[in-house]
């Protein structure tokens, strides 16, 4: 915690940045805009909602700058490195050190237990056991969870499964952490709870949060707004 | 963690993997029935045959090339005592015989047949032929003037066990010679057509016969067949240090079809194998690629994280793996319950080429077991790699839009 509290010190550095992001898909003959020409800048430490409605864009930006898909044209720079010029491998490292990412379906993976689920990003980081298990314990812990590791996602709720998520998301301490509609499946006391503590989490961790959503209560907790439209972004804008 | 997940995701949707393990178990059950009788029936045919022949023969090289020119072949009475000797040290003994064998005439004041003649020691450790008599008796040490006549032959003849026939040859100086013999009971043989002429005598009542204190061939029969090679190489060095003119050879080089019947067997197991993999093939390739397909999210979430192409196809065949495995080990166990029931019924058979009947018995020999194995665990993982190469190439984003 405390590197990180030392981290969020240069919170004036720009941590991700999209320039000129672009995203063509072709449906048949016809070429569909799903974004176009976005430039958007984080600095570490950020906590910026996205919103906008149905199908403007939202989901598809969130992709790009994941690193799980890549732009048709306009490039996405975290710290300072494009990700057009990583190969494969390279952006799943990336992902996998660098990016935590957080579903609005929370895509836990059934036959795994909360804390394996959780445990699953330090895996491929190869970390041993003991750092593993002191990780998981210490993250359940924060989100609130110490108790019900053992559980597999369908015994809990969806504001646990959620959690769980969020915990898996922050368990390898990523720069980055990008949710989309984190939540558009809880109730709206859950949903609370939930962006509470991505909050806390965002202000404690000192990371860059994304949060994808058209949820105006959602978007009380950024301390900045975007909104897209028809694939364009523009800045300050509340919902 | 990856084993674990793995294993659990084998028995994720129970009915679908019920399925993949009942086709497995039934391939590897009926793979385990065909090679167990395969390996049987060579068994009983290579333990009928060297029941026949002994395991190994010793006799006059003439004999076995079929060069010799009259009884040239005969083994003197000196020589077979020599033989014999040498043979009683060695391990692995476990009976010495001899034959006289003649051809001639056989029949009665109704008209006479072609007999082809074979003098035996009654009572040996060689031969079992009392197994096989029909009807009448078995000789017995003191028979002299007797003789076991094939079904077919006897049917011919229209005698039965306790009527007279007479016997006509050459003797071994080209004199004609004859004999009256009491019929002492009737053998069945696998091949008709010597059944139709086949007839067992003493031998001693042979070599009266043929007035020669000589015998054809030397029978001896080892404790273990499979070591019959080895046994005549052996007698054979002895047979040079002790300057004796003759050959040793092994029953397989005296049934030159069981090397036929040994490829027909090797074929018909070769085929049962490739059938029953290209069933574990399609059917576990089938709900394999269902299975994989319906988890098409998980694994976007999983590459999402992090995780590499390699990763997720390697979990994807550790699971066929696993599910190879669990098959193979419940197979190999029912299968094993179920030969030892169908063994417990104890059904008898003549094999191909032979003349003495066996007992069915599937055999349960470590290649029965594994080749099976080897085999579902194969057409297991050969089916995993399509769909697992497939869902671990499928593009991040479009995974996990899948429902």
């Amino acid at each position: 915690m405390s590197s990180d509290s030392q981290f969020c010190h240069e919170k004036g550095l720009a941590f991700l940045e999209a320039r000129s992001l672009t995203k063509t898909y072709q449906v048949g003959s016809s070429a569909v805009h799903a974004l176009q020409s976005v430039n958007f800048t984080a600095m570490q430490g950020d906590f910026v909602v996205i919103n906008g409605p149905s199908g403007s864009g939202k989901t598809t930006f969130l992709n790009l700058i994941s690193a799980i898909d890549r732009p048709t044209q306009g490039e996405v720079l975290i710290q300072g490195v494009s990700t057009n010029t990583l190969s494969e491998r390279q952006l799943a490292q990336l992902r996998k050190d660098k990016i935590g990412l957080i579903f609005q379906s929370f895509n836990l993976i059934p036959v795994l237990s909360a804390a394996e689920n959780a445990e699953y990003p330090l895996l491929l980081q190869r970390l041993p056991k003991t750092e593993r298990a002191q990780r998981v314990q210490a993250i359940l812990s924060e989100v609130g969870l110490a108790d019900l590791g053992k559980r597999r996602p369908n015994e809990l709720s969806g504001g646990q499964r959620q959690r769980i998520a969020i915990a898996r998301a922050l368990i390898t301490r990523p720069k980055l952490v990008l949710a989309d509609e984190p939540t558009a499946n809880l109730d709206s006391e859950t949903g609370a709870q939930v962006m509470d503590l991505m909050r806390r989490l965002n202000e404690e961790h000192c990371v860059v949060l994304l949060v994808v959503t058209h949820d105006p209560e959602v978007a009380r907790y950024a301390r900045r707004q975007v909104r897209i439209r028809d694939g364009r972004l523009m800045e300050g804008e509340g919902s | 963690m990856q084993l674990k997940t793995s294993l659990r995701n084998v028995f994720r949707n129970r009915r679908r993997t019920a399925f993949s393990l009942a086709v497995i178990v039934v391939g590897f059950v009926i793979l385990v029935s065909v090679l167990g009788f395969v390996g049987e029936a060579l068994q009983s045919t290579k333990t009928s045959l060297a029941d026949e022949t002994g395991a190994v023969q010793v006799g006059s090289e003439g004999l076995f090339e079929n060069s010799s020119t009259g009884y040239d072949y005969l083994i003197p009475p000196g020589q077979l005592e020599q033989v014999v000797a040498i043979v009683s040290t060695m391990p692995g003994l476990v009976g010495v015989s001899w034959q006289l064998n003649f051809a001639g005439l056989v029949g009665d004041e109704q008209g006479s047949t072609l007999i082809v003649g074979r003098g035996i020691v009654p009572c040996s450790d060689v031969q079992a032929y009392e197994c096989i008599v029909s009807s009448g008796s078995p000789f017995e040490e003191t028979s002299d003037r007797e003789v076991i006549l094939g079904v077919a032959l006897a049917r011919k003849l229209g005698v039965a066990p306790g009527d007279r026939v007479n016997i006509a040859t050459g003797t071994v100086s080209g004199n004609f010679n004859a004999a009256t013999v009491v019929v002492s009971g009737e053998i069945t043989y696998a091949l008709e057509a010597l059944e139709e002429q086949l007839g067992l005598f003493p031998i001693a009542f042979v070599q009266r016969l043929l007035k020669t204190d000589g015998v054809e061939r030397i029978l001896i029969r080892i404790d273990d067949v499979d070591q019959a090679e080895a046994f005549a190489f052996e007698l054979q060095q002895h047979l040079q240090s002790a300057s004796i003119p003759l050959v040793a050879r092994t029953w397989k080089e005296l049934n030159p079809s069981y090397a036929s019947i040994e490829s027909f067997y090797g074929a018909f197991s070769g085929l049962a194998m490739m059938g029953i993999a290209v069933l574990v093939f399609f059917s576990v390739l089938e709900v394999l690629t269902i299975s994989f397909l319906e988890r098409s999210r998980e694994v976007g979430t999983l590459r999402a994280l992090g995780a590499g192409r390699g990763r997720v196809f390697g979990s994807f065949i550790l699971e066929a793996a696993f599910l190879g495995i669990i098959g193979a080990i419940l197979g190999a166990l029912i299968s094993v319950a179920l030969v030892l029931v169908f063994n417990a019924i104890a059904f008898s058979w003549i094999p191909p080429g032979a003349a003495i009947p066996q007992s069915i018995q599937l055999q349960l020999s470590p290649t029965v077991i594994i080749m099976p194995i080897l085999t579902v665990l194969f057409s297991t993982l050969l089916s995993a790699i399509f769909p697992s190469w497939r869902n671990s190439r499928i593009e991040i984003v479009r995974a996990l839009q899948s429902v």
